[in-house]
Order: C-alpha cells, then structure tokens, then sequence
C-alpha cells in the first residue's frame, strides 16, 4: 500500500508538471522566433557562440536580454546597460509580490527555482488568484519548459548565425502581443479589470509616443492603482 | 566584459524576481495591498501589448488604421479570446491572420 500511495504521489506530481507544461505551450511557441533572434542578435552584437548562449541560459529574461544586447552593439557602458536592465526587469517585483503568499511558504529549493524561472510567460499561468493553491509541479513544468524552448530556440539562432538578419522585420512581436490578449481577454471578468486593462493600454501608448523608458511601469501601476480604487469605490466584490 | 554584463545582468533580473519571495524579508502584505497586486497581470501584460498593437514605425507613431496589420489581427484575437477562452486557438489563428495580411 504503501508503495502504491508513493507511486500515486510521483503520478501526481508527473501530471502537475505536464499540465503546467501544457499551460505555458502556446507561450513556448510564441517566443521561439524571439529566442532565434536572440541568438542571432548576439552573435551579431559581437558575443561569441559561448556567451550568447550564455546569456540565455543565465539571465533568462527575452525583453531585458534583446535590449541589453542593442546597447552591447551601440557600445554603451555598463552602468546604462545596468539601469535599463532594471526598469526593464521591475515588473518582476510586482510579480513577485503578488506570488509571494504562495511561494514564499515553500521550501528554498523552490523558492530559488520559481523565482529563477518567474517569466511574463510563468506569471501568466500561475497567477490565478489567492484562493487557488499554487502547485510548485505544475509552476515547474511551465517554467521548465518555457525555459527549455527560449534556450533551445536561442541556439538556433546561434546556429542560423548571420543568415538571418532581417527577422525583426517578419512582425514577429505580434506572437506576443496575441498569446498576451489571448491571455488577458478571458481574465477580465469584473468591470474593474476592464478599466485598469483600458488605462493601461492608453497610458502604454501615451507613455511609448513620448519614448519613456520607464513607460510600462508606468502603464501598469497607473492600470493597477485605476482598477484598485473603482472596485474600492463602488463596493465591487473580490 | 561580456561576462561581467550578463553576469550583472543575472544578477539583478534574479533578485528581482526573488526578492519578494523570500520569507524572511519583513513584509506584510495587506488586503488592500494583494487586492491591488491582483490588477499586476492584466495590467502588464497590456502594458507590453499596446505600444506593439497600436504604434508602427512606418506612420509616425499612433497607426488607428485599417492599414495596420497589427491593429486588425489583434481586434480579431480579441474577440476569439473573448468568444472562444481558448488561448492556443485564438494564438495561432490571430497569427495566421496577422501573416496572411502583414
């Protein structure tokens, strides 16, 4: 029996994990074009085979990653490089926060894990809300693979090398931009999350017309703080 | 100096996504404050779509046309996703879409 409860366990954990992995799919295929160009941009961006590599496997993060590698090329130093890293990355803050009831209660080896592996693409799958328990298989098999298809798909891009240059060209951000609304659409359930979804977009535009670096930030806290107070106000309910 | 970057890099895109799911940090978070965190994902998420739906190069900046690709495909995902609740479906006939008439 006793076996049999060990077995049921692992079974359980497997089918977490699977599901987990199922979840974050359309994502995964979402940034493998990123991941190309990731890999060819920085080879491009005058980093060996090695270190572009390299920078997938240890930063892991697309948006922070293709950014850096543009001021690489244009020779910018370190400290600009290190402060656009940062408002690039400050979202994972707040994603980090509004996870923290569920990981935090873990042990370190899975607080290192998910915390290493909390991408947009994780955070959109296992944010589902307090009253559901987070199942660290589930977050690992989503983070895992996601991780896995981003640094798969960078080292065809090293790979591909130079051949393809033109790849930002094809409209491939629409990828994002379409598992994202495919995402956010359903989740808007109470009339407060489709005011913070409509002031964030608006002040996401606004703030990118005026090229403000710190514009998404911006956008979703302003999003965040708009939703927060007409759900205070008219006594929505959570 | 690559290294030292992406090791920097690391270093801080990790921290920030640790620090707050660390126990021993002394937060707590109120209600009110988890209330509030509850808006961070649909609130970023369409903070990193809109700038890449509604702005194109091409037209200085702000494209509300019909002419935009982006616009029209991410109109039609909306309203699959909002339909459907399927997000692989709406992804990959939104990108079909958006590759048929970019």
């Amino acid at each position: 029996m006793a076996t049999l409860a060990v077995t049921n366990t692992n079974q359980d954990k497997v089918d977490a994990f699977l599901k987990g992995a199922l979840a974050v799919m359309p994502l995964t295929i979402a940034v493998i074009p990123w991941g190309i160009l990731a890999g060819s941009f920085a080879l491009d961006a005058g980093l060996s085979a090695v270190e572009s590599q390299a920078m997938s496997v240890i930063v892991f993060a697309g948006s922070a990653q293709l950014v850096a590698l543009g001021m690489i090329k244009a020779g910018v130093g370190l400290t600009s490089i290190m402060i656009t890293t940062l408002l690039i990355t400050s979202r994972h803050l707040l994603y980090a926060m509004a996870m923290r009831s569920q990981i935090s209660p873990m042990r370190l080896r899975w607080r290192l894990i998910l915390g290493f592996l909390l991408t947009d693409e994780l955070f959109a799958i296992a944010n589902q809300g307090k009253q559901h328990k987070l199942n660290p298989w589930y977050a690992l098999g989503g983070g895992l693979s996601f991780y896995l298809g981003w640094n798969i798909a960078t080292a065809m891009g090293i790979f591909a090398g130079h051949t393809i240059t033109d790849l930002d060209s094809w409209g491939l951000d629409f990828a994002i931009a379409a598992t994202f609304i495919a995402i956010v659409v359903p989740s808007i359930k109470k009339p407060s999350v489709l005011l913070c979804v409509l002031v964030s977009l608006v002040c996401a535009v606004v703030c990118d017309l005026f090229a403000m670096e710190a514009g998404l930030l911006i956008a979703a806290l302003t999003g965040m703080v708009s939703g927060t107070v007409y759900a205070k106000l008219t006594g929505e309910k959570s | 100096m690559i290294w030292l970057t992406i090791l920097a890099m690391a270093a801080l895109v990790f921290a920030s996504r640790y620090l707050f799911l660390e126990p021993k940090l002394p937060v707590r978070l109120s209600k009110q404050t988890l209330t509030f965190l509850s808006y961070s994902a649909p609130a970023v998420l369409t903070a990193i779509v809109a700038p890449i739906v509604f702005i194109q190069e091409g037209s200085s900046g702000l494209d509300l046309s019909l002419n935009n690709s982006y616009l029209v495909s991410a109109a039609v995902a909306t309203i699959l996703a909002y339909t459907t609740r399927n997000v692989l479906l709406t992804t990959i006939a939104s990108m079909v879409l958006f590759f048929t008439i970019h």
